[in-house]
């Protein structure tokens, strides 16, 4: 199976090779790399190659690399595993639930508000005192809205906090800052499988483990070897495709955002595409319910997904469009994958434009 | 006397289509009462406001003042 027509919901399904080499991964690797047996030895050796191909895709060291078998715990791998406990959390109003709940246990937090483009305003933490004891949860890219943060210009203002960076909706797209102490990934954002994710933990930073252990494992160690072998196969195949595909994905997404605001009036976009990842669009429609929406582009074989209320579990709109203060209501997001054809971009804006035209009469 | 214009109960989007409905009878420069209880309503308002030109003001947890704009703003209704 590879690409799916119509899809343009965050998820995709595994990259075509990582799907072969799953199978065969699920044959060869099936014993514990920590055993001393020949067939240990050689699921050893398939863990190390994975996580060296992992490290230099990722442009970081093998020790710096742990593999997990649950990718939303990597906000609290990489984050609690740098706070001490007095530390203060400084974290922004579009970052994940994950981190918000990680914020709620703190005693000493900070949350930064965002502008309306999306960017973490920290002017306000500049200058406080307490930058030396904390650690600054730096989301690199929402996976809502796509937006980019500017990854330098935070790193001088929240001066020597440490810092926890998330990768987990950009993936290899942005690179490393120029300092960090820990970062979390999750291979579906390179068309990887489900529930992997990679924490690095920069070499020589002060981290311990953050759940209950016996002896020196950081974690667990319990990630299925099949799944990060295909994740490590993923992602050189992703990166392989990336150059060509991110270029692909930013004029599809320029004239996706062009068309729809020139044809249909009260559009609010979340962010501007020049500080975006290419591949995501966030579109909010006035006057429109997100849930028929939805349904209307389903019905049309258009997949995307919604920030809006109507749409959500608890039926609470988007904390980061409302952080960000963009209309929420009546909201699509739109994620391009690898292989997506400009008439598949062509029908999806026109069936956009036909089913708001209808829901506003 | 302002009047109001009652959406408790009602999900978004309702209360910001009733509102605008209601504001596009009432003279530039006058004011409604909106009823709502909806956790979307105040977010929501903010960025109408920002996207219409009329401005809104929240009086409690479920009272919001929305204005008719008196100049008109490019590219709103």
């Amino acid at each position: 199976m590879g690409l799916i027509d119509g899809n343009f919901t965050s998820e995709s399904p595994l990259h075509p090779r990582a799907r072969e080499v799953l199978l065969d991964a699920i044959d060869q690797g099936w014993s514990d790399p920590k055993k001393l047996t020949d067939q240990s030895a050689r699921a050893r050796i398939l863990r190390d190659e994975a996580i060296e191909s992992l490290a230099e895709q990722l442009s970081i060291r093998p020790n710096e690399v742990e593999v997990i078998g649950e990718p939303l715990l990597g906000n609290y791998f990489a984050i609690q595993g740098l706070l001490g406990p007095d530390d203060t959390l400084v974290y922004s109003a579009v970052d994940r639930k994950e981190v918000f709940a990680i914020a709620q246990t703190r005693a000493k937090k900070i949350e930064l508000p965002v502008t309306i483009s999306g960017q973490i305003s920290a002017e306000h933490f500049q200058n406080s005192r307490s930058s030396l004891y904390s650690v600054f949860a730096l989301q690199v890219a929402n996976g809502e809205t796509g937006v980019v943060q500017h990854l330098e210009e935070l790193l001088d203002l929240v001066g020597p906090a440490r810092i926890a960076c998330d990768f987990s909706s950009s993936g290899p797209r942005i690179s490393l800052p120029s300092r960090w102490d820990s970062a979390n990934f999750d291979a579906k954002s390179w068309q990887g499988p489900e529930g992997v994710g990679v924490i690095a933990i920069a070499e020589g930073t002060s981290w311990a483990s953050p759940f209950p252990h016996i002896g020196t494992a950081r974690t667990p160690q319990s990630a299925s070897l099949p799944l990060t072998l295909a994740a490590a196969v993923a992602l050189e195949q992703w990166q392989g495709e990336e150059i060509q595909e991110s270029t692909r994905m930013r004029a599809f997404s320029t004239r996706l955002r062009k068309e729809i605001t020139t044809t249909i009036a009260d559009c609010d976009i979340a962010g501007d595409l020049d500080s975006s990842l290419p591949h995501i669009t966030s579109l909010s429609f006035l006057y429109v319910e997100g849930e028929e929406l939805l349904r209307k582009l389903d019905s049309a074989g258009f997949a995307v997904d919604s920030g809006s209320a109507c749409t959500a579990e608890n039926l609470q709109p988007s904390h980061v469009l409302t952080a960000m203060g963009v209309l929420t209501h009546g909201n699509i997001r739109i994620t391009l994958h690898h292989g997506v054809s400009e008439s598949e971009v062509t029908g999806l804006i026109s069936s956009i434009e036909k089913a708001v035209a209808e829901l506003r009469t | 006397m302002i009047h109001e214009v009652n959406c408790l109960g009602l999900r978004c989007p309702q209360p910001i289509i009733d509102i605008s409905k209601a504001l596009a009878t009432v003279p530039a420069g006058d004011s409604l009462i909106l009823l709502s209880d909806d956790p979307a309503t105040w977010p929501d308002l903010r960025a109408w406001s920002r996207m219409t030109g009329n401005e809104v003001h929240q009086e409690s947890q479920t009272k919001f003042r929305v204005t008719r704009r008196i100049q008109n703003v490019q590219g709103a209704d």
